[in-house]
């Protein structure tokens, strides 16, 4: 009788006084566009995986397995991550233009989400403005990577003439390594020749 | 060619400091309630919106205080009030295709939003926090680690 209560009693005493039993806990939670993925929590001495809106589980201590996954309560969340969650950042907001092929020429049908790209911008007064250059998996590398290149400072110009300030503004051209559509080699898709435009 | 010369180190005094700032920025602090601090290379740092984040930076928030961060390729991180998190590894060249993705929590509370490299490549993006490794595959996670 007495083992059974002081085993568990002294293991608790020992945590405490080493580790002060630190414990973390980690809730999964929707994506702001309604989709869940996954995660896997890891410590020495097991594995859990979250895989449902909600889903917890909580460490304590790296020996230890993580805890059986459990459901956390709306209160639970809004209790413990309330500051965090009210200082989220608004979520990046993306737009895609797309341009003709083996041209830096904008789509025409590109041009109405051109101008609402510029709205948002003067809604938002983001902190940053990211411009990604990319091309279609036509055509030799050396070449999309300069249309790539092309098609991105032309997006940049088209935001420069509308008053963002150049500072906020990063370039990158991500050749046809980043599709929209993934494609074998060789093959031309309007999808792919492309620049996103993020604002966040 | 003392024109020369000057007009060379014009160019140089103009071009490097751009080109250092474009290298090293990962991110940035977008938004910020109460006060926040940047710890980098042992310098203490003020927070701001909009100052800049460079890989291995701690970012700390004070009590009370609470900060959104937004990273290259749009992953999120929002931290509570007494929370510290530092940005370990970070590389996102899609050209390249390298991608890694390290944060390490050490305490406080967070929610997470994964960007494009947890898409791009998911067995990349890590969240270390004191006594576990989180494998995240694309998605939002909220995360305390008690002190």
């Amino acid at each position: 009788m007495t083992i059974k209560w002081t085993l568990p009693l002294t293991a608790a005493l020992i945590c405490i006084v080493l580790t002060g039993c630190a414990s973390q806990t980690v809730v999964l939670v929707p994506d702001p566009d309604g989709h869940t993925g996954s995660a896997a929590i890891t410590t020495t001495g097991g594995s859990q995986t979250l895989q449902k809106p909600g889903d917890m589980t909580q460490v304590t201590g790296a020996a230890a397995a993580p805890a059986a996954v459990t459901a956390a309560s709306a209160e639970f969340i809004a209790g413990k991550f309330a500051d965090a969650l009210a200082i989220e950042p608004l979520p990046a907001e993306k737009f895609i233009l797309f341009f003709e092929s083996g041209k830096t020429a904008l789509a025409a049908e590109s041009e109405p989400v051109a101008a609402e790209m510029l709205k948002a911008i003067k809604r938002r007064n983001p902190i940053t403005i990211s411009v990604s250059g990319h091309a279609d998996a036509s055509g030799s590398t050396q070449l999309n990577d300069r249309l790539a290149n092309e098609r991105a400072g032309l997006v940049r110009e088209l935001l420069l003439n509308n008053g963002v300030a150049p500072e906020k503004m990063t370039l990158s051209s991500h050749g046809k390594g980043n599709p929209l559509i993934a494609t074998p080699d060789g093959v031309a898709e309007p999808r792919n020749r492309r620049v996103e435009v993020i604002i966040r | 060619m003392k024109i020369m010369a000057y007009v060379l180190s014009l160019l140089f005094a103009v071009a490097t400091p751009c080109l250092a700032v474009s290298d090293n920025a990962i991110g940035h602090i977008n938004t910020l309630n109460g006060s926040g601090y940047i710890v980098r290379g042992g310098a203490v740092i003020p927070a701001k919106v909009g100052a800049v984040l460079h890989r291995a930076d701690l970012v700390r928030t004070g009590k009370p205080g609470s900060l959104g961060v937004v990273l290259t390729d749009d992953t999120t991180i929002s931290l509570g009030p007494n929370s510290e998190l530092s940005l370990a590894e970070y590389e996102f060249n899609p050209r390249e295709g390298k991608f890694s993705l390290v944060v390490r929590m050490m305490k406080g509370t967070f929610a997470y939003l994964s960007g494009m490299i947890a898409r791009l490549a998911p067995g990349n993006a890590q969240i270390v926090i004191p006594d576990a490794t989180i494998a995240v595959r694309g998605t939002k996670l909220l995360i305390a680690a008690e002190e």
